[in-house]
């Protein structure tokens, strides 16, 4: 086998030119592959962390709605959650806020208006301003996006100027760009600040149930509202929902799968000239290797030798192909990234999916000359010179 | 070694070999000599396993392989046989030791014992300090000397060499009758085909061939003229 792979190595490095243009079909194929697989990933990765975990699976969601847009204090209560506990086929329930932000009115100068605000993620990416993180030892820094940066400070610079926030006064420390895939607040206050202004607004109103092993999750869900339209703590202030999480998984998954038919369709058609490509090069690599066929004949190598010998060849011409293929994917997903609003990434299931491409391609596309190879006469063969 | 009993064979009408009986014991040197088309090379295909589309019976070791599977019969060439070409047939993108080795890759040889074999056969032909050459920087003698070095890498019983001094001088053919003459005393067996009789003389018998006819005896080759 090792044997057969040097021979490979040294007939393919004997025309290089030739057999790089053969890769490049398959270079073009596997950047492509790897680029779409990239963006699809990285897509998938966004959306899922935008739209949080839906393992939704043996567990239902009940959701409060406020029937009125300034009610920021309604919402599910610890009795409420002993109420749900009661439900026939019901295991625990856990509360939990759909609020992602409080909401403030904030001033500067003459200029006011209402935002959303939270607490500062650990590390933040700035556009203006040093340093990633909120210096908690001074409570009034805060960062701001960039968005109300213009439209507060008109094209001032806004960094290190005075905000006032619910009659606080904060020094703007930073300004950050918000994307429009990830969502982000206007304000990042200290977690210590948001702790002691902002934090009661956070209602909570949803609740995850979860529900026992041979319960039904509709009819739990079903019977859950029901309670809470009869016992709910504030179902005088608004409604009681099942959230169906499902539904967007699905519409979600159908879209992903465009995406896919479209890589496949893209791959599949690259990869195709591409496998025409090496199978010609294989033709004239056995017809102009005819002599050396009938020598290694004559001197021990059997019909499956020749055969695989040239499959072999074919093989490691996908494979290094490949191989550059995938460099070039991770050259073109930098680029892309450049461009693109959210991260492309490439990851390994992809690159297994490249080099298994490239090893198929290699087998289907090298076999036919290989079989000629293999299959002609060995006297003829010795007459070639 | 070897034994053929009324082998014949025909390209549509045309017979190429008639009645063919040729008998060739252990260590014998065998010249065959003929004109050219006269079937020496078919003969010698048949002869080395090479060529299975004939009629008649071929023993090889008393050992009849007409049926024998194809990948079966490359073993046994490998194992058994060399050959020698008269236009060397090497590979010219291989260097010395690499087409030498071919015949190892097939019979798996281990690495290491592969290096000390063509080192050995390489010093037997007296090609040392050529290993990494190729064929085109070597003269028509060094070129033979590497595919006869080829050919006994394996150690077979017998060698079948097809014209080896077809294309050299004759200082050049006398070296490698030299090198043939030490492998038979040696003992292999070797069947030669030429049509240089004193090549031939090298040889303990010589047969002839005519239009597809074997004789033992060169006064009964024009005998029908």
């Amino acid at each position: 086998m090792i044997d057969k792979i040097m021979i490979a190595f040294k007939s393919i490095g004997k025309n290089k030119n030739r057999n790089f243009l053969t890769m490049l079909g398959i270079i073009i194929g596997i950047a492509c592959v790897i680029a779409i697989l990239a963006v699809g990933d990285g897509f998938t990765k966004t959306m899922t962390k935008g739209m949080g975990t839906h393992n939704d699976k043996g567990r239902v969601t009940i959701s409060f709605q406020s029937s009125s847009y300034d009610d920021v204090t309604s919402g599910l209560t610890q009795n409420d959650v002993s109420t749900l506990e009661r439900v026939s086929g019901v295991d625990h329930v856990k509360l939990d806020s759909s609020n992602t932000a409080a909401t403030a009115k904030i001033q500067y100068k003459t200029k006011r208006e209402s935002t959303d605000l939270n607490k500062a993620p650990k590390h933040l990416k700035l556009y203006k301003g040093v340093g990633t993180t909120i210096d908690k030892s001074d409570m009034s820094n805060i960062f701001i996006s960039h968005g109300l940066a213009t439209r507060i400070f008109k094209g001032e610079s806004a960094l290190n100027k005075p905000l006032i926030i619910e009659g606080n006064v904060f020094i703007i420390r930073g300004i950050y760009k918000v994307s429009d895939f990830n969502y982000r607040p206007d304000i990042y206050v200290s977690k210590d600040v948001f702790k002691q202004l902002f934090a009661n607004q956070i209602t909570q109103n949803i609740a995850r149930i979860y529900v026992q092993p041979d319960a039904n999750k509709k009819t739990v869900g079903k019977q859950a509202v029901q309670q809470m339209k009869k016992f709910g703590e504030d179902k005088q202030m608004g409604s009681y929902s099942v959230s169906n999480p499902d539904q967007i998984s699905k519409t979600f998954t159908k879209m992903l799968n465009y995406i896919t038919y479209f890589v496949a369709l893209v791959a599949g058609i690259s990869l195709l000239i591409a496998g025409i490509g090496v199978m010609n090069v294989m033709y004239i690599t056995v017809s102009e290797r005819r002599k050396e066929i009938g020598i290694r004949r004559a001197f021990g190598a059997t019909s499956n030798d020749i055969r695989s010998q040239f499959l072999i060849e074919s093989v490691v011409l996908c494979v290094i192909g490949g191989l550059i293929g995938i460099i070039c994917g991770y050259a073109l997903v930098a680029v892309i990234n450049a461009f693109l609003p959210f991260k492309a990434i490439v990851t390994g299931y992809s690159l297994a999916i490249s080099l298994s491409v490239s090893t198929a391609v290699g087998l289907i596309f090298g076999f036919i000359p290989s079989n000629k190879a293999a299959q002609s006469p060995l006297v003829g063969l010795l007459k070639e010179e | 070694m070897l034994k053929i009993s009324n082998v014949g064979k025909s390209y549509g009408q045309f017979k190429v070999l008639q009645d063919i009986n040729l008998e060739v014991p252990e260590g014998e040197f065998l010249a065959i000599m003929g004109p050219s088309g006269s079937g020496k090379s078919t003969l010698i295909n048949i002869l080395g396993l090479l060529d299975q589309d004939y009629t008649g019976e071929y023993l090889l070791n008393d050992k009849n392989y007409k049926d024998t599977s194809d990948n079966l019969l490359s073993r046994i060439r490998g194992d058994q046989l060399g050959f020698v070409f008269q236009n060397f047939k090497l590979l010219t993108t291989y260097n010395v030791y690499e087409n030498i080795e071919v015949p190892l890759v097939y019979s798996k040889t281990e690495q290491h014992n592969k290096l000390e074999r063509v080192e050995d056969v390489i010093e037997q032909v007296g090609l040392a300090g050529k290993e990494k050459s190729r064929p085109s920087e070597l003269s028509g003698g060094q070129q033979q000397r590497v595919a006869i070095a080829r050919a006994i890498v394996n150690h077979p019983k017998l060698i079948i060499a097809d014209e080896p001094t077809g294309a050299l001088d004759t200082k050049t053919s006398k070296e490698i009758m030299d090198i043939f003459t030490k492998l038979n005393q040696a003992g292999t067996t070797i069947i030669m085909v030429t049509h240089d009789e004193e090549v031939a003389q090298y040889a303990m018998r010589t047969v002839y061939i005519r239009d597809g006819r074997l004789y033992h005896d060169a006064k009964d080759v024009f005998k029908n003229d």
